[in-house]
């Protein structure tokens, strides 16, 4: 748990392309899955030692990529993108079946 | 976080899962099994991000504006772009400004309308800070609440006050304080605390011990 990268952290590696979702600086989390595909992806990632700018790419490419359902939410945009994200990571490191 | 409301009668957990809910569960049960991840991280991790941001990036602001004449410059003509020379994230998208505490003028800031925050600096607001009595006392009669906060300022010193919106955040720049001359910067940040950049406090020279 030591390793796992500040929230401070990982907003500066997301940057501006590929932000949280947040209302006025609190987390927006309209479902319980959306919390828990944003701490899987964190322990992931640190898991398998894999780089906060190397998730961004794949982040940023899987949020161009989303074809937003209709009445979809901004939030639930953004993790369905995140999920695409981790298994596209995991993939790429012959992680996933 | 908690959905535990009652849905006309249904229990929540009766409720189908949605196919991304289903998804994500899935993929956190497969790296369970791989052994990638565990429940408990995942619950901690959660638990650490709803409550670890904190003023930190602010006082880092503060601390560089204060020995970097040419930094305060272009963090008072432009608080958003200063903001993100030093990495903090978060702050692209909306104007930040800062105001600076001068001899014989204190700045504070306020939402009144709701609870405007400059979030990316400061971390999450506190809840005095949402409280309506804040919102409205600190507009009609702004030198009792500081006094509240402790803080006494001259009866000739001007007090701005600056209403926050979701477009426009206010960052108080407060005054070094004297005896920190020979201080670094890491040292500075130390006595930069959260109500000091709001305006209802101000950094006093005492070291922490590290």
């Amino acid at each position: 748990m030591s390793a796992v990268a500040g929230l401070v952290d990982v907003d500066a590696a997301l940057g501006a392309a590929a932000p949280l979702p947040r209302s006025n600086g609190e987390l927006v989390f309209e479902e319980v899955w959306q919390g828990r595909a944003l701490g899987l992806g964190v322990v992931a990632l640190e898991r398998i030692g894999a780089s906060w700018g190397e998730f961004r790419d794949y982040l940023v490419a899987a949020i161009a990529a989303h074809v937003p359902a209709p009445g979809e939410s901004a939030a639930t945009a953004y993790y369905t993108a995140w999920l695409d994200a981790v298994e596209a990571l995991l993939a790429a490191r012959g992680l996933e079946t | 976080m908690s959905d535990d409301h009652d849905h006309g009668g249904v229990h929540h957990h009766e409720r189908p899962a949605s196919p991304i809910e289903l998804r994500a569960r899935a993929l956190e049960a497969l790296l369970v099994e791989k052994g990638l991840v565990s429940t408990d991280a995942i619950d901690a991790v959660i638990e650490l991000y709803e409550n670890d941001v904190g003023p930190q990036n602010g006082a880092k602001v503060v601390a560089r504006a204060w020995v970097d004449p040419a930094y305060r410059e272009r963090l008072l003509a432009d608080g958003a772009a200063a903001i993100a020379e030093l990495g903090c994230g978060g702050a692209e998208g909306s104007t930040m400004v800062v105001v600076p505490n001068e001899p014989g003028v204190h700045n504070a800031v306020v939402c009144t309308l709701c609870s405007c925050y400059p979030w990316p600096v400061l971390g999450l607001p506190p809840s005095w800070y949402k409280s309506h009595p804040y919102r409205a006392r600190m507009v009609s009669e702004p030198r009792s609440v500081l006094r509240e906060f402790g803080i006494e300022l001259p009866a000739e010193t001007t007090i701005r006050i600056w209403d926050s919106t979701a477009e426009v955040r206010y960052l108080v720049l407060p005054e070094r304080p004297s005896g920190t001359e020979d201080w670094d910067e890491e040292a500075l940040a130390a006595i930069v605390t959260r109500d000091a950049m709001i305006g209802v406090a101000v950094p006093v020279a005492e070291r922490t011990l590290a």
